[in-house]
């Protein structure tokens, strides 16, 4: 009889074990699989695959989508990454609305959505992210994936006890070899991570791409946080950005030189070993700030938090924080007139090799209209000119 | 009602949950479960599937590498190699106290410097230590102190030091500089450990010893125990030589190496399954906390709690933040383990580089200080760990008060390193 | 890649020996936290986190 009811006790656990395996495992599949729909924007001229510039990537889930629009003026050749850090949603949207929107009237403009598409589809150990957050449109929901800061160990396992960047051999933590930011300029017979960096910088020799900008958040805590980093190849233009914009761009952003002693990072790879210029910009967001309180959807969507802002009563933040928080549109709106500012500067002082858009919103739009109104309704488009991340 | 009261509510639905647990005779690892669960209820999130398998994955490689080490240990043990050793030790080594002190301190140090963790430390090298210490005439709890002590500083030890790689990759630091102003307290701080707790014995009478000690297999040889070690050894060092041109191993799979070299090369048989199912029974209070400390600071991000902590910390006036490092480090570590890395460390971190202070020298004064926490209640999980290895019979509390002086030489060591880590910046080298 | 594989086949052998344990085990305290730490070995083998 005792054998019984433990052999009971026993099922009734693994019973309760396999419900909540099975009920997380679905939540954990449906993000990974979760499809994010892209509608061509009208000067999508062909949408490229990482693969296509090194077939390392080809078949891996780090094949990601590259979203070539063309103007009808030949000019320069510009690469924005969003989703080197999917927990950085911002950065992502903003290619959105570019590969949406933009209408090129010269140059070139490669746009990659899901830069580490690994690390879109897993959620931070211990960060209690929500799975997916969806953007209010005028005609629905648009869901995106929250993804995390390093790529799926599902993709990339196991992790070295220490890991040596290539190839300046500085020693990081180990789990940054996933962190897509910090292994640039990358390998070809690398990791996964590594092998998406040597896909994009052979992307950038190949496409002759004049500059690079890669879209980051950051927490308040941490010192570099709304500004342009650039390489000192891109000091000048970095420079008049950071003035123009707050100046006139109704924001301030700050500007910051890429260090020579933090290898790995785009702003410093990028710029050594193509002949790009590469510039990051940050916008700040509070759901990465440790003294976070709440973490849902709505924090990650509208940024506001009591915990940071008691911090910043303290002096301890790098960036102002009151109860209206950092609300999503706001960081979106401050990278769109940033990347617009830059191209501005640029054709400016290289007319040949300009890059020019349009229809692309700036921050005073976006915050006035909401990121959703630059998103269009996917279910009336032809399969054509549609895509998914 | 604001998010601090809420949170604070949520906070305290935590510990009188985790408090009724314990009083019920439940174990530490499930109380914090349920606190966990409550904290989830409490906090409106209902039982929240996704954050409670997420946060069970938190240490799953850490998990791993405890997991193989321990069998790589054990089969040791079973083929006789422990046993071979400790008799090689005494018989070479008897007459000079001082050298074995050092040669002690060597092998303590070394398994937690490379992997990071103190109870690898405890298990691959702690286990043999300790009958040695108690041929040289140590008690049992002072020799249980000496080991938890250096396996704490082990795991602090570079190359390997999670407590300051977590906080670093969490506020975008590399992992670099740290090599001296981890290994210069730690090698000072088990030197003094040893040699205050251990003078005190007597010489060690080899012969007693040797009739008391199991006989090792006639077949073992120092080749036989070496091997696997150089096997471990030779995978660490050729990743560090040749990163770019080596796949990745991992730990874990270097320790299963290991393993497999000390099972082939046993001179008597070993059962393979039965000391790998032992192996996970004896792991089992290790695992099942990690697993659960993993879910419960999920929890604790998810509700604010996490934050609450941090933001209470962090905004404390900076004489008292750093008076308090000694108690708010070992306890966030008590309860969190590598989880007070990320919780703590990265706002601490933060905080001392906005005054100017140098981050890097303070994280390592930190990390110093946070593997006392490891003895110390609600897991106290390196401290019941040694407990168990040492074969302790006395109570826990009589190796507490043996750690008492060298701990506050460590939190003296660690917190001076905080508050004048502008003037030791030197020792970064950059 | 192959070094991956065997990572699947250590974590698959690490779930069968939790499992066994957990059939072997009469403490009911024990039970349930064998199958707490079940979980992340079984999700990660069936490749869903």
């Amino acid at each position: 009889m005792r054998v019984n009811v433990r052999s009971l006790r026993k099922a009734g656990f693994l019973l309760l074990g396999a419900a909540l395996m099975l009920l997380a495992g679905l939540s954990f599949y449906n993000s990974r699989h979760l499809k994010e729909p892209v509608v061509l924007g009208p000067s999508v001229t062909e949408v490229k695959k990482l693969s296509d510039y090194f077939e390392g990537l080809e078949g891996t889930i780090n094949d990601a989508n590259v979203y070539v629009l063309e103007g009808q003026e030949p000019g320069g050749s510009v690469l924005i990454l969003g989703g080197t850090h999917p927990e950085e949603p911002a950065g992502r949207l903003a290619t959105w609305i570019l590969a949406e929107n933009a209408v090129l009237e010269q140059g070139r403009l490669f746009l990659i959505l899901s830069a580490n598409r690994s690390g879109t589809t897993v959620t931070r150990l211990g960060g209690a992210y929500p799975p997916d957050y969806s953007i209010e449109t005028p005609w629905g929901e648009r869901t995106f994936r929250m993804g995390d800061r390093w790529s799926n160990p599902l993709d990339q396992w196991p992790d070295p006890e220490v890991y040596i960047h290539y190839p300046s051999r500085q020693e990081l933590a180990y789990m940054d070899i996933r962190n897509l930011n910090r292994t640039w300029p990358g390998r070809a017979n690398g990791t996964l991570t590594e092998k998406t960096c040597f896909a994009i910088i052979q992307m950038i020799k190949e496409e002759k791409i004049d500059i690079a900008i890669d879209l980051h958040e950051a927490e308040l805590q941490y010192p570099v946080i709304s500004v342009i980093v650039a390489h000192e190849k891109g000091q000048d233009l970095a420079a008049m950005t950071s003035m123009m914009i707050s100046g006139m761009g109704g924001f301030d952003l700050g500007m910051e030189n890429s260090p020579h002693a933090l290898r790995g990072l785009s702003h410093r790879e990028i710029g050594d070993h193509t002949d790009a210029i590469s510039l990051l910009l940050e916008a700040p967001e509070p759901m990465l700030d440790a003294t976070r309180g709440r973490t849902d959807r709505k924090l990650l969507l509208e940024g506001k938090d009591e915990f940071v802002v008691k911090a910043g009563e303290h002096g301890l933040l790098f960036e102002k924080i009151d109860e209206n928080g950092w609300p999503i549109d706001v960081r979106v709106g401050r990278h769109c007139s940033a990347i617009l500012q830059i191209l501005e500067l640029w054709t400016e002082d290289h007319p040949e090799r300009g890059v020019v858009v349009t229809s692309v919103p700036r921050y005073a739009e976006v915050i006035e209209n909401g990121t959703g109104a630059y998103l269009h309704d996917h279910r009336k488009v032809s399969p054509a000119r549609l895509r998914f991340e | 009602m604001s998010m601090f009261q809420s949170t604070q509510i949520i906070l305290a639905v935590m510990v009188v949950t985790y408090v009724v647990i314990r009083l019920l005779k439940v174990s530490t690892e499930l109380a914090l479960f349920f606190a966990a669960l409550a904290g989830a209820l409490a906090g409106g999130a209902g039982i929240p599937t996704r954050h409670i398998v997420e946060g069970a994955f938190t240490y799953l490689d850490i998990i791993l590498i405890f997991v193989t080490a321990t069998l790589f240990m054990n089969l040791l043990k079973e083929s006789g190699g422990v046993a071979f050793v400790i008799r090689g030790i005494l018989s070479r080594f008897h007459r000079h106290r001082s050298v074995l002190f050092v040669l002690i301190t060597l092998l303590l140090l070394i398994p937690g410097a490379l992997t990071g963790a103190g109870s690898v430390t405890v298990l691959i090298t702690g286990g043999m230590i300790a009958v040695v210490l108690h041929y040289m005439g140590i008690a049992r709890p002072r020799a249980a102190a000496i080991i938890f002590i250096l396996a704490g500083l082990s795991a602090a030890a570079p190359p390997v030091s999670l407590w300051a790689m977590l906080t670093a990759a969490g506020v975008n630091m590399p992992y670099v500089g740290f090599f001296l102003p981890l290994l210069i307290p730690c090698v000072v701080l088990a030197l003094l450990t040893i040699f205050i707790l251990g003078w005190k014995g007597r010489p060690v009478d080899l012969e007693k010893a040797l009739a008391e000690l199991p006989d090792a297999p006639a077949k073992m040889n120092w080749l036989k125990v070496i091997l696997p070690f150089l096997v471990f050894f030779a995978f660490v060092l050729a990743g560090r030589i040749w990163p770019h041109s080596l796949p990745i191993i991992g730990l874990p799979m270097m320790f299963v190496a290991a393993a497999a070299v000390t099972f082939l090369l046993s001179p008597v048989k070993l059962d393979f399954l039965k000391v790998s199912r032992e192996t996970i029974h004896q792991l089992l209070p290790l695992i099942g906390t990690l697993t659960c400390v993993g879910i419960l600071v999920q929890v604790m991000t998810l509700t604010g709690v996490r934050g609450l902590i941090a933001v209470t910390i962090v905004t404390l006036p900076l004489t008292v933040v750093f008076l308090s490092l000694s108690v708010v480090l070992p306890v966030s570590e008590a309860v969190l383990m590598w989880g007070a890395a990320p919780v703590l460390g990265v706002p601490l971190v933060l905080l001392f580089n906005t005054i100017g202070l140098n981050p890097i020298v303070a994280l390592a004064g930190m990390s110093v200080i946070w593997p006392l926490g490891d003895a110390l209640p609600p897991t106290a999980i390196i401290g019941r760990l040694t407990k168990d290895t040492v074969g302790m019979e006395e109570s826990y509390g009589r190796m507490l008060a043996y750690c008492l002086v060298p701990a506050v030489l460590i939190i003296v060591t660690g917190t001076l390193m905080v508050v004048f880590s502008k003037e030791l910046s030197f020792l970064t080298l950059l | 890649m192959i070094i991956t594989i065997l990572y699947y086949v250590l974590i698959g052998f690490i779930a069968g020996l939790i499992l066994w344990n957990l059939f072997k085990t009469r403490k009911w305290q024990d039970e349930l936290l064998y199958v707490i730490i079940l979980m992340p070995f079984i999700l990660r083998l069936l490749r869903l986190k």
